[in-house]
């Protein structure tokens, strides 16, 4: 067995939380610059694009490209440059003065400025069966879980771009899906024409999820309501597949000064993408009024490293000025 | 150091890999089932785990017990090979 050792005292000139799309992106152009770059990734690296099936609206791939080899050309890039990789989460981060200090399941981190880019993680809904029936049942990522139900019969909940994308997704698998959509269906025009066109979708527009039933630790069923005419509605189903919305990644932040917006998401006060804590910068899904895309979380990404530069530099941007 | 690790993986689970990844770079050899490729050996994590859901790590240490880890899940993980 390989025992990493680390330099307690180094300073890192950039730690990055998150290694998804705006670090990886953020860390091509810090690393090419010499800035000595450490990204910390507690889950996938690629992040939320690592478990996304396919990727159509991202600039330079006219075919579309897999989430998880967009994600590995990202890490790819980034690591040629001479960005470093841990597989650890960061839970706290302190401003030390000289220094930010970030406590880390691999241990203590010093560096000289910090990119938090943690993205969210699925929202769960709350109903009854949901935590019984986890990963028994009721899942969140249907690149992962989804090879479960060959010839199967699911249930997706959410009305969004990804329950869309997904539900597309699982009928590789699936023999038929009800949609079930609480209000109105939110996906994209082509989406929304995709899923409808797919003989194995059915869409039930105003629809809850209420609870979600199973037998001997197998789901049966989801009951719901029909919001037109108050009535319940039963649909017999082999699995859950839930994609509500996302929360973000900020509970670290508890107990820090970073200012964080009515939803727990960053905020910033100039155009420089930097945080209330001097030199503690965001991009991506994180971000404040972020508009949860590859390409904008790149492009954050990349914007944030030349703040960090001139930051490192002691120079203010230009743009502040 | 374990026996043996097994992995139950599939050809789209990003975690699958990053369980790789991290037991590479820890220095642990492993043997990988893709369920993909062997549809067969599915009932095999199903029994494991007892959950619909990859990856599905098996640690067998050596007096034979077993500990399994279903997901990428480092704090379980990492005590189950030490
Ligand atoms: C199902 C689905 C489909 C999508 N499809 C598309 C699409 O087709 N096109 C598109 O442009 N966008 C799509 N998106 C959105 C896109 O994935 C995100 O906008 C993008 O990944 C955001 O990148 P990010 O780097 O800001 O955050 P993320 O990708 O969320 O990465 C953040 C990373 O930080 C890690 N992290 C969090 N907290 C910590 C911590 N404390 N310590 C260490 N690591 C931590 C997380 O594990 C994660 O890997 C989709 C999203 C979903 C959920």
């Amino acid at each position: 067995m390989v025992e990493e050792t680390t330099d307690k005292n180094k300073v890192w000139d950039v730690v990055m939380i998150g290694a998804g799309p705006a670090s990886l992106a953020a860390a091509v152009y810090t690393t090419r610059e010499d800035i000595e770059t450490v990204l910390f990734e507690k889950g996938a690296i690629g992040g939320l694009a690592a478990v996304t099936d396919w990727v159509d609206n991202y600039p330079g791939f006219p075919k579309g490209i897999s989430g998880l080899d967009l994600s590995a050309n990202l890490q790819a890039q980034a690591e040629r440059f001479g960005a470093k990789i841990e597989l650890g989460e960061v839970s706290k981060i302190e401003d030390k003065g000289d220094y930010k200090l970030l406590q880390t399941t691999e241990g203590e981190y010093k560096a000289k400025a910090i990119l938090i880019a943690t993205g969210s993680d699925y929202k769960k809904i709350g109903v009854p069966g949901e935590a019984e029936f986890y990963a028994r049942g009721v899942h969140y990522c249907a690149t992962c879980d989804g090879a479960f139900y060959r010839d199967k019969k699911l249930v997706v909940v959410g009305g969004g771009n990804s329950a869309a994308q997904e539900s597309l997704f699982l009928t590789k698998f699936a023999t038929h899906i009800d949609l079930l959509v609480r209000s109105t269906f939110k996906a994209s025009d082509i989406l929304q024409k995709e899923v409808k066109q797919n003989p194995k979708i059915t869409i039930h527009i105003g629809t809850t999820t209420d609870e979600i039933v199973g037998k001997d630790g197998k789901v049966t069923k989801v009951i719901g309501t029909d919001t037109a005419s108050g009535k319940k509605v039963e649909f017999p189903t082999d699995g859950v597949f839930v994609f509500v919305g996302l929360s973000p990644n900020t509970e670290f932040l508890a107990g820090s000064s970073i200012e964080l917006d009515n939803i727990g998401l960053i905020k910033t006060s100039m155009n420089d993408l930097q945080t209330n804590m001097p030199g503690v910068f965001v991009a991506g899904d994180v971000h404040s009024g972020a508009t949860m895309q590859i390409a904008s979380a790149v492009g954050e990404g990349a914007t944030a490293a030349l703040h960090i530069r001139e930051y490192l530099e002691g120079k203010p941007h230009p743009i502040q000025n | 150091m374990p026996k043996n690790i097994t992995i139950f993986t599939t050809n789209t689970c990003a975690y699958c890999g990053m369980v790789k990844k991290w037991l590479g770079a820890k220095g642990y050899s492993y043997e990988e089932v893709n369920i993909d490729e062997h549809p067969e050996r599915q009932q095999e994590a199903l029994q494991a785990s007892g959950q619909l859901a990859v990856p599905v790590t098996v640690v067998t240490r050596q007096d034979d017990s077993q500990e399994v880890v279903v997901g990428y899940n480092l704090a379980k993980l990492a005590p189950a090979v030490s």
